[in-house]
């Protein structure tokens, strides 16, 4: 009878103990990629994750930039944050700063090993000794036209700050305009005028010692060249984001714009001839000799300190760099994000992809572009934390703004904007 | 028959529930006002009264009380001026009326980001429908730009805000409308009173009351509207339309200074509340003297 319980009990044992092995281990993630074809892509990404993972199951929740910085310290000081956060530079240093994000140092550092990382991708989050985060794709601002539209005012590309105004002066006929710029106080306005700057002289905003470094003859004449195009644009576009340039361009209003990728809005709403799509990089200001943009690559957190759940998110997102299906994830909207691996840039999985196919040429142009990228308070080698707070409170833009809406100089503008900055700095 | 204590028992639990819900994170606004917290979820040092001394002498708050100000009376006069035309028609008796009062709270119930949706698109220089209208009118020879000055940006939110909610004021000044006993105007119209007459000495006096009630109610709900202004210009152009509402929000979740922006809502709803006060007593003894 005892060796009959024991036998029981050591059975049950065994099934009870496999029973907790065979626990799958849950991840949240949670990523701001909303338009609801990216959600599905991602959603059958995961699902061949689970099938093939039994033991590391993730769901996707999908958020809002323009609510993920305030929702997701508000998340982990809940306790309801998620374990895998999507994240960009500056939005990094505002987790890191409540102390919700772990160190992902070995894990890069496999990745790096395995599929080579692009440096300008990861450099933005390695600071204070670790690696914050394993980058997912890269975006790069370039300049977009209609080759068609240049060749019928008879001028050729532009390469310098002069020649685009040349250029949008002679496209801007016929109720049409030759060039579309925001210059609306939100982070597209930030993007496109730094881009600018990147290409005037001005791309180092902190000095070595985190005082800022804004209010200086390079940022003053990088002002005054974007000001001068923005007169170019149509009147509104102080109140536009992302959005509003992309249409202005789709139905041939605007000639030339500024943005990371106008292929997915230029194949479903316009008129879709990939030839006649003109890509090319940011023209530079007539002293410097070559371009450069912004460009910033978007990345994944661990924002979980349970051991079993930070091992399953190392699984899943080492399965994603994987080039058979980092192709996918990138294609989720094809033509706008752009590979951070070396393998990833040659995988077969992207340049399957039907739309990439047919914009070939432009997404190489994009991912050239992107190599000559910076990102605002990222270029000096130290991350400073009030970069979240000048990038959230787009002083950027808002000192833009002081030219455009209130009519002060580039010299006043460089000055508010220099203010505004080391006030935030606390220097 | 009456029991206070079965009463008292009756509402407690609803007062124990706006304790929890309002009460509650109210005193925790007050607490964060006088500590120095940055990021949500972050702790801070207790810090007294800085922030106050901070907040009451910064130009940005009082800039944007001027604002939310301005933007309380242009939409109490132009939502008043819509509502009474709207109301005094809806008022009559013409076929379809019912109709007419149905569909007139349409502006209302749709959600605020649709109704965003709609006047960003009408309103666009590259496609919207507005400036090609005004230009074939002749109002405008080219496309302008609604929100692209601080005037015109401002008067647009204004028209759009109301345009959203007079349906709303209408349909409370017509049920004050209703009110009104017909016979007075049928004594009125046999005294040989004209229309303009009858309006300014039994309509309008007898509408006070009502208007009153909507001024107070409406002030409260216009100041503190953040949905259309951050939707639609995020309190630009250049802080242009940077109301109270958004200063708190930008403060809190853009500055990352979450104790500032308790402080600037802590004197916001004093300010309110004195408003509030106020503005009830003076209608306590306007009925007293009633």
């Amino acid at each position: 009878m005892k060796a009959r319980l024991l036998t029981i009990a050591g059975l049950a044992s065994i099934l009870m103990g496999s029973t907790a092995f065979a626990e799958p281990v849950s991840l949240t993630l949670w990523h701001m990629e909303q338009p609801p074809h990216r959600v599905q892509r991602m959603q059958e990404l995961l699902d061949e994750f689970n099938k093939a993972h039994p033991d590391v199951q993730v769901k996707q929740e999908p958020q809002s930039w323009g609510e993920i910085y305030a929702k997701a310290p508000a998340a982990f000081a809940a306790g309801t944050g998620p374990d895998m956060l999507f994240a960009i530079p500056d939005f990094t240093t505002v987790i890191k700063g409540i102390d919700a994000v772990v160190p992902v140092d070995d894990l890069a550092k496999d990745l790096e090993a395995k599929h080579g990382f692009v440096p300008a991708t990861i450099a933005p989050y390695q600071y204070d000794g670790h690696t914050w985060a394993i980058p997912a794709y890269n975006m790069a601002i370039s300049m977009w036209f209609r080759n068609s539209a240049l060749k019928a005012a008879g001028v050729e590309v532009p390469k310098t700050w002069t020649e685009w105004k040349a250029v949008a002066e002679k496209l801007s006929t016929d109720g049409r305009y030759g060039v579309g710029l925001p210059a609306n106080k939100q982070l597209y306005t930030d993007q496109t005028v730094y881009a600018l700057m990147v290409n005037g002289g001005a791309a180092d905003i902190y000095k070595e010692d985190g005082s800022i470094s804004f209010d200086t003859p390079e940022t003053v004449a990088s002002l005054q060249a974007y000001g001068d195009l923005q007169k170019l644009s149509p009147p509104d576009s102080t109140s536009w984001t992302w959005g509003e340039a992309e249409a202005c361009f789709a139905s041939a209003s605007c000639g030339t714009i500024l943005q990371f990728s106008v292929i997915n809005t230029y194949e479903t709403q316009a008129e879709a001839d990939a030839a006649d799509l003109g890509v090319a990089p940011v023209p530079h200001s007539d002293d410097q000799s070559k371009s450069g943009t912004i460009s910033y690559s978007n990345a994944i957190m661990l924002t979980t300190k349970d051991e079993a759940k930070q091992a399953g998110a190392k699984v899943f997102l080492a399965w994603l760099l994987e080039p058979a299906n980092y192709g996918r994830f990138l294609t989720m909207e094809p033509g706008l994000f752009l590979p951070v691996t070396n393998d990833g840039a040659k995988a077969e999985s992207f340049w399957s992809d039907k739309v990439v196919t047919k914009y070939k040429s432009q997404v190489e142009t994009m991912i050239a572009n992107s190599q000559n990228g910076k990102l605002f308070g990222f270029t000096t080698g130290k991350v400073f934390p009030s970069i979240g707070a000048i990038s959230g409170q787009n002083v950027i833009a808002e000192s833009l703004q002081k030219m455009v809406v209130d009519g002060q100089s580039a010299a006043e503008a460089a000055k508010f904007g220099q203010a505004r900055m080391s006030e935030i700095a606390g220097k | 028959m009456t029991n206070p204590r079965l009463a008292f028992l009756f509402v407690t639990p609803a007062l124990l529930f706006l304790a929890a819900v309002l009460g509650w994170p109210l005193l925790e606004a007050v607490v964060l006002s006088f500590q120095n917290v940055g990021v949500i979820g972050t702790t801070g040092s207790w810090v007294g009264l800085d922030n106050y001394a901070k907040v009451i002498g910064s130009a940005g708050f009082w800039n944007s009380f001027g604002r939310s100000a301005l933007w309380v009376v242009a939409n109490a006069v132009v939502q008043t001026f819509m509502a009474l035309g709207v109301a005094l028609l809806l008022n009559q008796k013409f076929p379809g009326v019912r109709i007419a009062r149905t569909w007139i709270i349409l502006t209302w119930i749709v959600p605020t980001v649709v109704v965003v949706i709609i006047w960003r698109w009408l309103l666009s220089s590259s496609g919207g429908m507005v400036n090609p209208l005004l230009i074939q009118a002749g109002v405008i020879d080219r496309p302008v730009g609604f929100f692209a000055t601080r005037e015109s940006a401002m008067a647009t939110l204004v028209m759009i805000n109301s345009w959203r909610w007079f349906p709303f004021t209408a349909l409370m000044m017509l049920a004050g409308l209703t009110r009104i006993p017909g016979d007075l105007y049928e004594a009125a119209r046999i005294d040989g009173a004209s229309a303009m007459k009858r309006f300014t000495r039994i309509t309008w006096p007898l509408l006070q009351p009502t208007l009153l009630v909507l001024g107070i109610v409406g002030t409260l709900l216009s100041f503190n509207v953040f949905d259309v202004i951050w939707l639609l210009t995020a309190g630009g152009p250049s802080q242009a339309t940077q109301t109270l509402p958004v200063l708190i929000y930008e403060t809190a979740f853009k500055g990352y200074r979450l104790s500032e922006a308790a402080t600037i809502s802590v004197l916001t709803s004093i300010l309110l509340m004195a408003f509030a006060l106020l503005a009830t007593r003076a209608m306590t003894a306007s009925e007293e003297a009633r």
